[in-house]
């Protein structure tokens, strides 16, 4: 079982979402026997049903491979593979600090995009030895040697140190296990040196508490040892060590340059975070490894059970989600509309999406999400700054001295066609043109620096629209800054309904007033009365428009044979309200509160 | 189980069947019709030995076409029929094609027992009848009235649709008016509804055929309402009108929620418990399967569903509350009865609640709410 160090590697796998990391990755699992073929549930790593729907990584999984080389040795391969998405760029970039070696796969048909760059720049910082892959090369459209001359020119690996593969078909995966164990590095620690191991996942187990993923450094770790935190100042007592092939196994010890896993009856995730170090108590390392960060949460919306009696099967599901998922905050929000609720901090739309979706298929709860929002920073007139994260708490504007909001900088990959559109779309959202260089391939990559309320506000789905699925986006959150916002509140039947209330830059408020009461107007069926619906600013209605009340609903026939059918009809109806909120005599539904993000 | 009065006999062939009709109905099958007739004998005789059933007070022959079976047909039905207890006072009612309303069939009829006759007159106007895919003329249809009143029936009854592509109010009123002037005592004004598994519904769907709006709808019930009114008719369903004494019984007993017997190819039947739950029953849908599942054993049922005593209370409000003259089976929902006499929907006097005009307007609406509170206790129950 034991490797000698080497003989051991630690790699990840890097793309752009749907380049065909993860059926690569599979591929390997297959190719070096760490999973039978017919054992192979495909995407065997993609272990969360939602990941395996939505075909993205949401957690960090790791593995262990034995690979029997042309050299004659066998190898063994540690294999992290990485969630694809920019919300979660913190936890890649854990992963790879983790690794020796990336996989680089790019997709024979699309070429490099915005993440794969990204991604790149990330494994580089990490010294990192990469090898690049043309993934779907069987695919009719794809241009392998376009891609090869791309990845020479734009990421500058020479282009005859790039594989040729279709993990769909296996062409390729033994080139590439071959490549992994000639050019990616052996590990330099020392099994006999102070405990430096780096936690880059960590999962809840309701069995056991907290599975915490790790990639030992330097030293030893053994059952029995008590160890700490190095962030957090924790301390705890490993009952448990071992690696996964791909189901846990324990082992002996996990020594420098090994992957695996370490159970020390953790309750909380947020006790084993990821970047965190994890040493010895009794014999601590020096310092802790750099590049920890407190993950804090991006964007911000309320949750609402849209049954009033499920808010306390809502507190127990976030609480019960938190545990294996330490990017979630919460706290209690109150709304008038919507009435008892938590408003969650995520990491950005995707996590939001995912939080939600959990909690209603595994807890069964139907919700209500509110529009996110990002966090501003108000200063007072007082010398006061307080954070705000839900437009509805914005202070009186006659108490406010500025406020400031997240700022970030975007990377935008498209062909050059579309540059014009690119331009037009950031410039409308606030954007400070920064940066545009040509690539080979006819690719662009433009840089802006902009508001990330703005790119929440459907910035994505404009950027494809846009550019005909074509442009890429990866973003980085850089600081604050001042902006001339204003609240933007809406009425319905003629109360506020603080749920729909929004902070936009005050040039464009009026202009965003009549355009959410506009859409606002499609999105809210008609109902038994006629419904005004105005958008205010400070007290002064900007715009203003209406759903006429509903003309007619009534069968005309109604005899013996037709009840069951008519009352299953209506009882459809009815289910159908469900996703609805009364708010006062009105019915409003859930997309409704989502306008807000689509205005353009 | 309480005791059942109300027979449904269901005959499902048409010479044609119209592309509105979403009924369970068959053309080119008019040769099952003798074997069918047998079947649906032995289904009523069983049937009759089994349940708490009699004496009938309504019978209803409904299609389909029964008028397409012949005198001798409809007697040996009948015949059946008064085997399990009819009373001397029942109403039975046969619905006919104006084709099939000759002398002799009506002299046949009356002599089978049949008391009531519904007559499938739609339009007078030649294009909406084109249209709509009947194969009578407005005058047949006339006539066909006034055969079957000279031959002796007392009670008849004409169907029509408003709300046809391309028939104004105007005309749709004269035809309103040439179908009153004949001195039927009932009349049934359907809106013509699209269904979506009909050809209407595809020709709708593709765009081919445009319905008039909702507005334009209303507007011929409500001046249908108002000529039916100034004619001595009492507005007692949404879509049925009577001179006194002449309301369907058959059809009040059903919206009233009491039991009834549904016998013949897809009927179904609804049977109340004592401890205030419905059990509904629906047969087999296709004559073949029919034919022969009700011969053999006499019985053809395909399926049921029985329902709470609470979600039977929604479902007694969600139906009662189409009679215009109101339903106490509304009371049991004082949350939502006082929801919607606020929303203008419903008014209140004396422990019955009705329909306003509004309230017509959007019965399903109502009828919905009613559902959702006893979907509501229940779950509060459960």
């Amino acid at each position: 079982m034991s490797t000698p160090t080497h003989l051991t590697r630690a790699i990840s796998v890097i793309a752009h979402v749907d380049h065909g990391k993860t059926t690569l990755s599979d591929r390997l699992l297959e190719y070096t026997g760490t999973v039978a073929q017919r054992d192979m549930v495909e995407q065997v790593l993609d272990q969360l049903d939602l990941e395996r729907e939505r075909g993205i990584t949401i957690k960090a999984q790791a593995v262990r491979m034995l690979y029997k080389a042309d050299d004659g040795n066998t190898y063994q391969i540690n294999l992290i593979d990485t969630p694809g998405h920019v919300d979660f760029s913190y936890e890649v970039s854990r992963a790879l600090a983790a690794c020796d070696g990336a996989i680089l796969v790019v997709d024979a048909s699309q070429g490099i995009e915005a993440q794969t760059l990204a991604n790149v720049h990330q494994a580089l910082d990490h010294h990192l030895k990469i090898v690049p892959v043309v993934n779907k090369i069987d695919l009719p459209q794809a241009d392998p040697e376009l891609v090869r001359e791309e990845i020479e020119k734009v990421i500058g690996l020479p282009a005859e140190s790039v594989i040729f593969a279709s993990a769909r078909q296996g062409i390729g995966t033994k080139e590439i296990l071959e490549a992994v164990v000639r050019e990616v590095p052996p590990p330099t620690g020392d099994p006999n040196a102070a405990l430096q191991a780096l936690i880059f996942d960590a999962k809840f187990d309701a069995y056991r508490g907290v599975v915490t993923y790790i990639r030992v450094l330097e030293g030893t770790l053994l059952p029995g040892m008590r160890i700490q935190m190095m962030q957090t100042g924790k301390s705890f007592e490993v009952d448990e060590v071992g690696i996964f092939r791909p189901e846990r196994t324990p082992v002996e010890d996990l020594s420098a340059g090994e992957v695996g896993y370490l159970i020390a009856n953790i309750r909380n995730v947020r006790d084993s975070r990821v970047g965190d170090t994890v040493t010895d108590e009794a014999r601590p390392a020096s310092a802790p490894l750099p590049g920890y960060r407190h993950v804090t949460p991006m964007v911000f919306a309320g949750l609402f059970p849209t049954d009033t009696e499920q808010y306390q099967q809502l507190k127990d599901a976030l609480e019960k989600l938190q545990l294996n998922d330490a990017a979630l905050v919460y706290e209690p929000e109150t709304s008038a509309a919507l009435g008892f609720g938590f408003r969650c901090g995520f990491l950005g739309l995707l996590h939001m999406e995912i939080v939600q979706e959990r909690l209603e298929r595994e807890f069964n709860l139907t919700l209500l999400g509110t529009a996110p929002t990002v966090e501003y920073r108000v200063k007072l007139r007082n010398g006061e700054e307080i954070p705000v994260d839900n437009p509805d708490h914005l202070p009186d504007p006659a108490e406010i001295e500025a406020i400031s909001e997240p700022m970030v900088i975007a990377t935008i990959v498209v062909p050059s066609t579309y540059v014009g559109n690119m331009m037009e779309l950031s410039q409308e959202r606030r954007g400070q043109f920064l940066n545009m260089q040509y690539e080979p391939g006819d690719r662009v990559v433009i840089t802006y620096r902009m508001p990330l309320a703005e790119i929440i506000h459907d910035y994505y789905d404009q950027l494809k629209s846009r550019s005909k699925g074509y442009a890429s986006l990866d973003y980085e959150v850089v600081g604050f800054e001042e902006a001339n916002l204003v609240k933007l509140d809406v009425l319905v039947a003629g109360s506020p309904v603080d749920a729909l209330s929004m902070i936009v830059d005050r040039a464009k408020a009026q202009q965003q007033g009549r355009r959410l009461a506009e859409k606002l107007k499609t999105l809210i069926p008609r109902q038994l009365y006629e419904v005004p619906i105005q958008a205010a600013i400070g007290g002064k209605i900007v715009a203003r428009e209406t759903v006429p009340a509903m003309r007619k609903d009534v069968t005309a026939k109604c005899y013996g044979g037709d009840v069951t059918r008519k009352r299953k009809l209506l009882e459809k109806q009815k289910e159908g309200k469900k996703r609805l909120k009364r708010v006062g005599n009105v019915e409003i539904p859930q997309e409704a509160f989502m306008a807000v993000l689509s205005l353009d | 189980m309480d005791r059942i009065h109300s027979l449904y006999l269901h005959i499902p062939f048409c010479t044609w069947v119209c592309k509105y009709c979403d009924f369970n109905a068959y053309a080119v099958l008019e040769g099952l019709i003798p074997p069918y007739v047998g079947a649906l004998r032995h289904e009523i005789d069983i049937a009759g030995g089994e349940l708490p059933i009699g004496p009938l007070e309504t019978v209803f022959i409904g299609g389909g076409t029964p008028s397409l079976l012949t005198a001798t047909q409809v007697r040996q039905v009948m015949e059946r029929v008064r085997a399990i207890g009819l009373a001397s006072s029942a109403e039975v009612t046969l619905e006919a094609n104006p084709s099939n309303i000759t002398g002799q069939a009506v002299e046949g009829w009356l002599a089978a027992g049949i008391n009531r006759l519904s007559i499938g007159v739609q339009s007078l106007q030649p294009d909406a009848l084109r249209f709509l895919e009947r194969l009578h003329s407005g005058t047949d249809a006339i006539a066909a009235i006034r055969t079957a009143r000279t031959g002796g029936f007392a009670n008849v009854s004409a169907d029509l649709l408003y709300g046809v592509p391309g028939v104004g109010l105007d005309t749709w009123l004269d035809t309103l008016q040439s179908v009153l002037d004949e001195g039927v005592q009932h009349l049934s004004a359907y809106e013509l509804t699209v269904e979506s598994g009909t050809r209407l519904g595809q020709e709708v769907r593709t765009g081919l055929v445009q319905m008039p709006d909702a507005d334009d709808q209303l507007e011929q019930y409500w001046a249908a309402a108002a000529r039916l009114e100034a004619a001595g008719y009492a507005h007692y369903e949404i879509s049925n009108w009577a001179q006194p004494g002449y309301a369907c019984r058959h059809n009040l007993a059903a919206w009233n929620y009491q039991p009834y017997l549904g016998v013949g190819a897809g009927a179904h039947s609804m049977f109340r418990r004592a401890d205030g739950s419905t059990e509904r029953l629906w047969n087999v849908k296709g004559p073949h399967v029919y034919i022969k599942q009700a011969s053999e054993g006499g019985h053809a049922v395909d399926g049921n569903e029985t329902l709470s005593a609470e979600r039977a209370r929604g479902e007694a409000a969600m139906i009662g509350v189409r009679l215009l003259e109101g339903t106490i089976a509304a009371r049991e929902f004082p949350g939502q009865r006082q929801q919607l006499v606020g929303a203008g929907l419903l008014m209140e006097s004396d422990g019955h609640v009705r329909l306003t005009r509004r309230g017509v307007e959007l019965a399903n609406q109502v009828g919905a709410a009613f559902l959702v509170e006893a979907a509501a206790t229940q779950q509060g129950k459960g």
